[in-house]
């Protein structure tokens, strides 16, 4: 039963944005679980949001953050599997599962995507609120967090973390989060402990571009030399490094000056594995407590034993399937939908992801995101359809083209059989497939197989929400536009589509967007797979994102 | 001493008689012996495989069925099926189009160039014979596979690149068997005869010497094949060789040896017992052709 009194009192003082929220809640346009999350992200507190859930008759309780620690024992020594990083863990630079999870053992964000509800979680800053515009974010600090090294966190090492992430002079993978969205002086201290970000425009999912999904803005110490931070790991986060050899492995100890109380495991102990395969046997043998983010391809032999603990949550990862709108034969979208519609994606699930992934369609709008406009018709595969639209395209009898590839996961076993379709249809696809080292070269056009190929299939981790799904790989001017697609009404409907602040304005765009880029093709994302982790039974309170970060502050044996 | 005195008589070479003869003798001999007709029979097997391979398997090695991945062997695939479907009887079938012929072609590129230089050394002698032998000691020392590995890295993967790796590998360890047996060959009378006849350098060396030390030459290239085979196959499992999804050996244990441990052993364990028939063929050929020379 609603309690209109206590949900008045509840409605006072907020602001504007905030109460139509509220309102889209108690009206009924949104579930309670949306209410949650949208009432995060603009910065209403759990207990308020649960306040006003319970008013409106609902339940007063909010999601976990996951994983059960309820059962875990302290002084636990824990050894986990993880892919070997590519390069120095460097924040600016890390673009890669391995680097991530190193430098999410040390490193923390201002607030946390809780991968179970996908609601944001106060980490560093323990509230955030927006002007009515959207265009300006103001986020409280959380007082007595000290970093690893005994050294107090402050406003001044908050601003200068994100002003070196937001550096243009210099590369930062998270250029594809914030180029068009913040620049280094929009980065304001307000106070002691407030920080305020000034945007270029509105943007109502900003907390979460800022938050563990942007995984390279941890904070760390005022005037810290990133290129030297792989010696020391300095962050704010539960552990402190004991060692780090680059290709081998590190060890963690808890660190003594942690913020967030008693951390578990006396010992986390990283070992690096080139591939999938040793790391499975490696925890089949035991010699591995924990295999970090698995496909089911060759995993099998755990996944169906009931002596390991699965860890599956939905997520937004996916592989994108870019073709080159500015050259022949892919600057006709007649041929890119030929492409799409020869690719037969249940088989492809099932083959690849069995019951773990659900069919993409060819838009960067995944099942799991609230704004998502499920109306849009499946593509499907069309046999007589792709033939048609290819000799349409006046390429009746096919044509030749590369297609750059990493050698990374399923994605090998994939770009076969995109190949083995393409050649039904005429496409005659010479295959490269190489190491993640060489595919992706430097990153930058020119000097990248990645951001240059005719064909590239790249992998892309979770996001909670579409932003730089929808930017960098896709705006005329992103980043990681692999696709070099350029459309106007595209960018000013992801213009639009970011700085809408209420979620049926958003669902609205994203049907636009959505439509436009299955008319358009400028890349195939057949599938959306769930992020896969694996325990052995007796391990207790590991939490794992979407991403790749793994949590192990409150793990242990049970 | 006569200025028209006859010409010496070469002793020790092998005349076209004499030659014709030998060669009716090895084939007798190989013709009888056990290690040869078994060898050779594995090795036909798999040569018709590697001619035909791509149209007599039951499916072509490419196709690929999505709702039928990682299927036992059964009637309809003897094999059984890989991570994406494809027919992995009809894969290794094809599979060793690739092996034998970039292996061939390696074997066939390293003896050419070590028999040259076997024969460049061994006759030549002297400061040539010094400055290349110590060179080719050097080349000796290095591992193969790994100086593969590196060279295949630098100059990127492709079948040729290989072959060619391989081949110039090769080529210090069969010159140093071709040179050992020409500098027996060279203190001969056939060979003096030639000197005396004023005949050119290259003519003895090729025209007189190579003939007689073609039985080493042939053991070599036997043998050598063998290595080749294992060494193209190991580049192929590194992801150095041929390119997916081209049915290979090596390549398609590389593929699969992932799933290996979720109980899918047919599709790794039949293309190594493939690399494995075929180098036990050739070397039981080798050794048979060793035999049948001595």
């Amino acid at each position: 039963m609603r309690n209109s009194a206590k949900l008045n009192q509840l409605r006072r003082g907020r602001s504007e944005l905030e109460n139509h929220v509220i309102d889209e809640f108690v009206g009924g346009h949104i579930t309670r679980r949306e209410f949650l999350r949208r009432g995060s992200i603009i910065g209403l507190s759990v207990p308020l949001l649960g306040a006003i859930a319970s008013a409106c008759g609902g339940a007063n309780s909010t999601a976990s953050s996951g994983g059960s620690a309820a059962a875990a024992k302290a002084g636990s020594s824990l050894k986990i599997a993880s892919v070997v990083p590519t390069g120095a863990i460097n924040p600016l630079s890390i673009a890669d599962e391995g680097g991530l999870t190193m430098l999410q053992q040390t490193g923390e964000t201002l607030v946390f995507n809780n991968p179970k509800t996908n609601v944001l979680e106060p980490v560093l800053a323990t509230s955030w609120k927006s002007n009515p515009a959207g265009d300006v974010w103001t986020f409280t600090l959380r007082n007595g967090v000290t970093f690893n090294n005994g050294q107090p966190m402050t406003a001044d090492d908050v601003v200068y973390s994100f002003q070196s992430q937001t550096n243009p002079k210099v590369y930062v993978n998270a250029s594809s989060v914030f180029t068009g969205v913040l620049t280094n002086d929009g980065v304001e201290k307000v106070d002691d402990s407030t920080v305020a970000f000034h945007l270029n425009g509105p943007n109502g999912n900003f907390p979460y571009l800022i938050s563990s999904d942007n995984y390279n803005m941890v904070i760390v110490p005022k005037d810290t030399d990133f290129d030297k931070w792989e010696k020391t790991f300095v962050g704010t986060g539960p552990f402190v490094m004991k060692s780090y050899q680059p290709k081998v492995g590190a060890t963690f100890a808890p660190s003594p000056h942690y913020w967030g109380g008693n951390v578990l495991p006396s010992e986390l102990q990283f070992i690096f594995y080139p591939t999938q395969q040793p790391q499975i046997l490696a925890l089949q043998a035991g010699n591995v407590d924990i295999v970090n983010l698995i496909v089911p391809q060759g995993a099998e032999a755990v996944i169906n034993n009931p002596s390991y603990n699965l860890l599956v949550s939905k997520s937004s990862q996916h592989r994108e399937l870019s073709m080159r709108c500015d050259q022949a034969p892919w600057d006709n979208k007649l041929v890119r939908q030929a492409m799409a519609l020869s690719l037969d994606r249940p088989g492809i699930i099932n083959a690849l992801y069995k019951q773990y992934a659900q069919l993409g369609n060819d838009n960067v709008f995944a099942p799991i995101f609230r704004s998502t406009d499920t109306s849009v018709p499946q593509r499907t595969q069309n046999n007589s359809k792709d033939k048609q639209l290819l000799s349409h395209a006046g390429h009746t009898n096919g044509f030749s083209t590369q297609l750059y590839t990493e050698d990374y996961q399923e994605i090998p076993q994939y770009a076969q059989i995109i190949k083995q379709a393409a050649s039904a249809i005429g496409i005659n696809i010479d295959l490269h497939v190489q190491s993640q080292a060489d595919y992706y070269g430097d990153a930058v056009f020119g000097k990248s197989n990645w951001l240059d190929g005719a064909m590239s299939l790249v992998d892309y981790g979770h996001r909670g929400v579409p932003n730089v799904f929808l930017e960098a790989p896709l705006e005329s001017d992103g980043s990681w536009n692999a696709a070099h697609f350029k459309n106007s009404i595209y960018d000013g409907l992801v213009k639009s589509y970011v700085s809408a602040l209420d979620l049926s304005s958003q669902r609205n765009y994203a049907g636009q967007l959505e439509r436009l880029m299955l008319d358009e093709t400028p890349l195939i994302l057949a599938y959306w797979f769930d992020s896969i982790s694996v325990t052995k039974k007796n391990i207790a309170g590991v939490v794992t994102t979407g991403m790749g970060q793994i949590y192990l502050n409150r793990a242990g044996l049970t | 001493m006569s200025a028209t005195a006859a010409p010496i008589e070469p002793s020790g070479a092998v005349d076209a008689g004499s030659a014709s003869t030998l060669r009716r003798e090895v084939w007798r001999e190989l013709r009888h012996s056990r290690s040869f007709l078994i060898g050779m029979t594995i090795v036909l097997v798999w040569t018709v495989c590697a001619v035909a391979g791509y149209h007599i398997g039951p499916y072509t090695p490419f196709e690929q069925n999505l709702n039928a991945v990682n299927t036992a062997p059964s009637g309809s695939h003897w094999f059984g099926t890989d991570q994406v479907g494809r027919d992995v009887f009809s894969r290794v079938i094809a599979g060793a189009r690739s092996v034998m012929l970039v292996a061939f072609a390696a074997t066939l590129l390293g003896t050419i160039l070590g028999t040259v230089l076997g024969l460049i050394t061994g006759y030549l002698r002297g400061w040539v014979d010094e400055s290349l032998s110590r060179l080719i000691d050097a080349l000796l020392a290095l591992p193969v596979v790994v100086t593969a590995v590196l060279v295949v890295a630098a100059l990127g993967p492709s079948s040729i690149t290989v072959a060619l790796c391989i081949g110039v590998i090769f080529a210090p360890l069969i010159a140093r068997t071709v040179r050992t047996a020409v500098i027996q060959e060279r203190e001969l009378d056939y060979i003096t005869a030639a000197r005396l006849r004023d005949e050119r350098g290259s003519y003895i060396m090729f025209s007189e010497l190579l003939p007689n030390v073609m039985p080493p030459i042939m053991v070599e290239f036997t043998v050598r094949l063998g290595y080749a085979i294992f060494t193209v196959a190991s580049l192929s499992f590194l992801g150095l060789g041929i390119q997916l999804p081209t049915p290979d050996w090596g390549l398609d244990i590389s593929q699969n040896i992932s799933v290996v441990s979720a109980g899918y052993w047919w599709e790794v364990l039949f293309a190594a017992a493939a690399i494995a028939s075929l180098v036990i063929g050739i070397n039981l050929v080798a050794d048979a052709i060793e035999k049948a020379m001595e």
